[in-house]
């Protein structure tokens, strides 16, 4: 089977999943109590406004056509319309968040990667030496801190203390210079998105640089006690030409797999982070969602964050079966 | 009789898959029954015993559940008759008290750190070591029993799933991706939003997200269980499938379980804290740990302390159950040790 195939299939096989996060969160969302019409026009107003907020936003049919509407809506890409926010389409307010969430988790993915693959291989390359105690230590530490207190502790050291980083918000690279404050030029703009990121990422993606870290070290251990490695140091190939050119790849197969898997808690984290700094993103969103009932909204964010996470998974078997061309298409399908 | 037969077996296979390893003690004159009863665990414990780092892990589990125990026992048994007698009462405001002062030793715009609160006051006057170890409650008790009830539907699931294959499999496991591809976070927050904010749906919810962890690992297993020879040979001598995965494909697929539980069990506990945080979970004046770190948010400059003790409780348990966890990893399955 070719590779357009088999995304095709996998694509095909992520429909069901995604029809059954949309009816999941419908029912879940859908057995709050309260009525969300009377949020809207607060406690005191009269039963026949109530009504009307409740026809125009569809709440007075039965749900089972409720859910029918909705789901019928999913699939021409149409989430509903928010309550909250005065009856914005659903789609248009994620789209409106999403970068920022984006940005926040690629900067965080970058600052993982970056730090846990250089350490699991040096940790991996000198086994039971200190570096490798530190860097398991680091790790250890990184799986069990919860990281939103990393984030109060990094604000508490950096913002408060020495005053050097800001605690809140993002600045997108992309924003207009006379917009941000003390930018001037697009460089300034970038030194501010750079400056604005730093410890939100490294609040969210300690977590992610752990479990990597982990898996790497482990990984690369198991690919250097291959007899294949044996044989290259048997023929005088140096240490690091043996890591660089004939572990390294082999290793990355149950780092992607981890990457992928840890997509989930990276999303929950994201909310985490971005309420401990006052990000707007995504996380947000949601959260507002919740506390003032907005159906639609939680409905749209929370089937959004799952169609992300069930195109991360194809997105990483894919990456698998590019990584490894040993990896057959066709495994999948007996 | 046909139970007996696959009893054999099953500690002959196990004999052969922790043969080099075992202490060769239980291989002469024992009865086969005792056997295949102890050598798992006594193995596995005195493999945990002499693993330094997990030891320190377990001494930590087992200091705060007795923490919490107590603090359960003083709260649910004696109306905190304990705490309001020889402490401070750990909910109610107290008269008089200085707010946010900082632990013995440092000073703030507040005061100066006394004995009487070694850790310092929270931003009501209340003292906050207290406050952290009725805190414990909340952590142990969601992160233990949300795990149980998790593994254990996750393991029924994943079993009957792996073992009987076919439409089953394909609805279960369609259901449990579904599942598992809402974040998990998320997911608990939705339920709750549903259900109710307080600290027994925050159970129920984190429970349900636990789920998937195990139907996959338990499913992944057992498919590879399911076709070694003791079981087909079961099969041949007439053993009901329900026994046969009960009795042989569970407890043979059994070992990566009790890793992941003991892992899950830090996992919860973050994700708990992070609930907490959120507004979802315990809510106030009951003290939790993630609830703790909330309030603090508004007195991080004028006293920084108050947010760090939340946190390094949480940083402490969860160290203890990721420790146990590798190493019960590394002495249930020695190929994986590194």
């Amino acid at each position: 089977m070719s590779m357009a195939k088999y995304t095709v299939r996998r694509l095909l096989q992520a429909v069901p999943v995604i029809i059954g996060i949309a009816t999941i969160t419908f029912f879940l969302i859908n057995a709050i109590p309260g009525d969300p019409a009377r949020i809207l026009v607060g406690p005191g107003a009269p039963a026949d406004m109530v009504d009307a907020v409740r026809a125009k936003y569809g709440l007075d049919r039965p749900l089972w056509e409720r859910y029918l509407t909705y789901m019928w809506g999913v699939l021409q890409g149409d989430l509903g319309t928010s309550i909250h926010y005065g009856g914005a389409p659903v789609l248009d307010k994620i789209m409106e968040r999403l970068p920022i969430t984006m940005l926040l988790m690629a900067s965080s993915f970058v600052f993982a990667i970056g730090t846990a693959i250089p350490l699991g291989i040096l940790s991996a390359k000198r086994r039971n030496q200190p570096t490798d105690h530190i860097s398991r230590l680091v790790a250890l530490f990184g799986v069990s801190t919860p990281s939103f207190w990393i984030g109060l502790m990094l604000i508490i050291v950096f913002s408060f203390h020495l005053d050097v980083l800001p605690a809140t918000s993002l600045v997108m690279p992309w924003a207009d210079p006379t917009t941000v404050d003390g930018a001037a030029t697009r460089m300034d703009v970038l030194r501010e998105t750079f400056i604005h990121l730093l410890m939100p990422s490294i609040t969210l993606g300690t977590l992610y640089m752990a479990a990597v870290m982990r898996i790497e070290r482990s990984s690369m251990l198991e690919v250097l006690k291959k007899p294949y490695i044996d044989l290259a140091r048997a023929y005088g190939v140096s240490e690091q030409r043996i890591v660089r050119k004939h572990a390294f790849r082999n290793a990355q197969l149950p780092v992607i797999t981890v990457l992928g898997l840890q997509l989930t808690s990276a999303i929950g984290g994201a909310v985490l982070t971005e309420t401990v700094f006052n990000i707007n993103g995504m996380g947000r969103l949601i959260i507002t969602a919740i506390n003032n009932q907005d159906y639609q909204l939680v409905m749209g964010t929370t089937l959004f964050f799952g169609v992300t996470f069930v195109v991360g998974v194809i997105v990483t078997d894919l990456a698998y079966a590019w990584v490894d061309p040993r990896v057959s298409y066709d495994t999948e399908a007996s | 009789m046909g139970t007996e037969t696959s009893d054999t077996t099953e500690t002959i296979s196990r004999r052969s898959s922790d043969g080099p390893e075992m202490e060769p003690e239980p291989a002469d004159g024992e009865g086969p029954e005792k056997v295949e009863a102890n050598v798992g665990w006594r193995y596995t414990l005195s493999q945990i015993r002499r693993d330094r780092t997990a030891l320190i892990g377990l001494y930590i589990i087992g200091f705060m559940s007795a923490v919490a125990a107590f603090a359960w026992i003083d709260s649910a048994l004696l109306d905190y008759a304990i705490a309001e007698q020889f402490w401070y009462h750990p909910e109610r405001d107290p008269a008089g008290t200085v707010t946010l002062l900082p632990p013995v030793g440092f000073e703030n715009v507040f005061g100066q750190g006394t004995w009487q609160h070694p850790l310092g006051t929270d931003h009501r006057g209340r003292d906050i070591l207290v406050r952290l170890v009725y805190g414990s409650r909340i952590a142990m008790t969601v992160g233990i029993v949300s795990t149980g009830i998790g593994m254990t539907l996750g393991t029924i699931v994943g079993a009957v799933a792996g073992y009987w294959g076919g439409k089953i499999d394909d609805v279960l496991m369609r259901i449990v991706e579904t599942i598992y591809a809402i974040p998990f976070l998320v997911l608990v927050i939705a339920f709750m939003a549903a259900f109710g904010r307080d600290l027994t749906f925050a159970m129920v919810g984190v429970s349900i997200a636990t789920v998937p962890v195990f139907a996959r690992l338990i499913r992944s297993r057992v498919v590879s269980v399911r076709e070694e020879v003791y079981i087909e040979a079961a099969r041949a001598v007439g053993v009901r499938d329900r026994d046969i995965v009960l009795r042989h494909v569970i407890p043979n697929s059994f070992a990566p379980v009790v890793v992941q539980a003991t892992l899950q069990v830090g996992v919860n506990i973050l994700t708990v804290a992070g609930l907490s945080f959120l507004g979802f979970g315990a809510q106030p004046p009951t003290p939790s740990w993630g609830q703790m770190l909330a309030q603090s948010r508004g007195f991080m400059l004028p006293d920084p302390w108050f947010s760090v003790w939340p946190g390094l409780a949480i940083l402490v348990t969860v160290i203890g159950f990721n420790v146990v966890g590798d190493g019960l990893r590394d002495a249930l399955d020695p190929n994986l040790r590194n």
